[in-house]
């Protein structure tokens, strides 16, 4: 999914811009923090990892996404392993990558203390081609792509937040109340 | 999905509905015309009659040059350039408690008073050098090492490639660079404990006779500080408060043929006896053996 103008040998007039890919995901993994000092609490670390140009559909790939957000790896890992779709092997294989990643490249001390922070699908190139019906009929069909982004941060998988009790909703609408005030008088 | 396009296919026919469809997807102006590039050459058989196939390869090139076909030169030509030898030749092995004992005691008395010991070799390497470089003095050669080492040091730690290519052999640099890209060095330099001194002297050739090495050991003893940090600026290795006492012995080396040839850092001998390194804060795990589901590990037995 290189820029096709940059790979002609011979010049070419067609130099458009929506044909070169951005890499704005494979760069996050460059920045480097400058040391701490010893009264700040330690920075977790942080790997991003994508893959690019998987023949899937976006739409369904963000079911399994969503699926495994806010979980932590070895949660992710065994849900995907026993889902029936296959984005599954897909994002799995992208999961184990990005935890070799972090243990070799980027000072992770212990494998299973990542988290899932971050999980999001994109869509890749469509490409239209025809099906062939019967009776010399056809029709135009879109072969779709997408990408998988993914970014996991070191520590136990944050708390899941608590759902909205009737209690809390009663106290907003009291402070609504209370927190009247009128515009535009003296 | 796919739409069946009924109207215009009844018109059309079968056949020219799917060309129709084809031109659609991929028109003709879209694609760019200089992406193909035909190349109109016939393509010519050799003409090898049947009794003369089973020749030996000699024979066959003698008919080829007879027959008037000149087939061009394939000599590909690549010259390289060969500025630093890929090894230490003939490491310095250094005596067993080497800088052990305090410099007012009997032995550490010994030790400093041990002179260049000028074995032939050294000598003969040191005649070699003084040909082609007569500045050279095995006294005053071990100051200059020792700002080239603090120079090269520092460099990685700032990260400037240009200068540190200068200072530090081919050989050298990616021992020093290797796994450093996205890690922040702090090194500083505090003071030699015992003033550098020159132990080794050897002098070699690459491919032809003339093409001299020479290498030359350095001792130092200094007094260094080292703090390696990760990615997210977590210490990994050392530490800044910390100065640490260090021996080194450590390998200049010059291409003495090439007269714009300078004295750069080539590499470090390590003896067998020195004490082992420090652990790093990192905790390592080392994977065992691959078992089948039905074994058991054999330490857990």
């Amino acid at each position: 999914w290189l820029a096709s103008s940059s790979l002609l040998p011979l010049s070419c007039i067609h130099t458009s811009t929506y044909l070169q890919k951005s890499a704005k995901w494979e760069k996050k993994n460059r920045i480097v923090y400058p040391p701490q000092l010893p009264g700040e609490p330690r920075r977790p670390a942080e790997v991003y990892h994508c893959r690019r140009d998987i023949k899937y559909s976006h739409e369904k790939m963000w079911y399994l996404a969503t699926l495994i957000k806010g979980m932590s790896i070895d949660q992710a890992l065994a849900q995907l392993e026993f889902s029936d779709k296959k984005g599954a092997k897909v994002i799995k294989e992208v999961l184990l990558e990005a935890q070799e990643m972090a243990v070799r490249n980027h000072n992770v001390e212990f494998k299973s203390n990542l988290h899932i922070a971050v999980s999001a699908t994109g869509r890749g190139h469509y490409v239209k081609r025809i099906r062939y019906h019967g009776k010399g009929m056809f029709g135009i069909m879109k072969i779709s792509r997408c990408h998988y982004f993914v970014k996991l941060v070191e520590g136990p998988p944050p708390p899941p937040e608590p759902p909205k009790t009737g209690f809390d909703q009663a106290k907003e609408y009291l402070q609504q109340l209370r927190s009247r005030t009128l515009v535009h008088t003296l | 999905m796919a739409a069946a396009m009924r109207a215009g296919a009844a018109r059309l026919g079968p056949r020219l509905c799917w060309k129709a469809a084809e031109a659609v997807l991929c028109p003709a102006g879209a694609a760019p015309a200089c992406l193909v590039v035909p190349v109109r050459t016939k393509r010519k058989r050799c003409r090898v009659p049947e009794w003369a196939r089973e020749l030996s390869p000699e024979q066959k090139e003698q008919r080829l040059r007879s027959s008037g076909f000149i087939l061009p030169e394939e000599r590909v030509e690549r010259s390289f350039y060969l500025a630093s030898t890929a090894a230490i030749a003939d490491p310095y092995v250094p005596p067993e408690g080497d800088a052990r004992h305090s410099a007012l005691s009997r032995p550490g008395l010994g030790q400093q008073l041990e002179q260049l010991k000028h074995s032939a070799a050294s000598r003969l390497a040191l005649r070699k050098i003084k040909d082609h470089d007569p500045n050279f003095s095995p006294k005053a050669f071990p100051e200059q090492a020792l700002e080239i080492f603090i120079e090269a040091h520092n460099c990685l730690s700032n990260f400037n490639k240009q200068k540190l290519h200068s200072l530090v052999t081919e050989r050298c640099y990616p021992e020093l660079v290797r796994g450093n890209r996205y890690r922040t060095i702090r090194w500083s330099f505090l003071g030699s404990l015992q003033p550098p001194r020159v132990v080794q002297l050897r002098c070699h050739s690459l491919v032809s006779k003339g093409n001299l090495y020479g290498q030359v050991t350095v001792r130092m003893h200094s007094r260094q500080v080292l703090a390696i940090y990760d990615r997210f600026g977590r210490l990994m290795y050392g530490g800044e408060e910390t100065p640490r006492d260090v021996l080194e012995y450590v390998v200049f080396e010059r291409h003495l043929v090439n007269p714009y040839g300078t004295w750069r850092m080539h590499g470090k001998v390590v003896p067998a006896w020195a004490p082992p390194k420090g652990p790093i804060i990192k905790t390592v795990m080392i994977p065992g053996p691959a078992l089948d589901p039905s074994q058991e590990h054999e330490a857990a037995k």
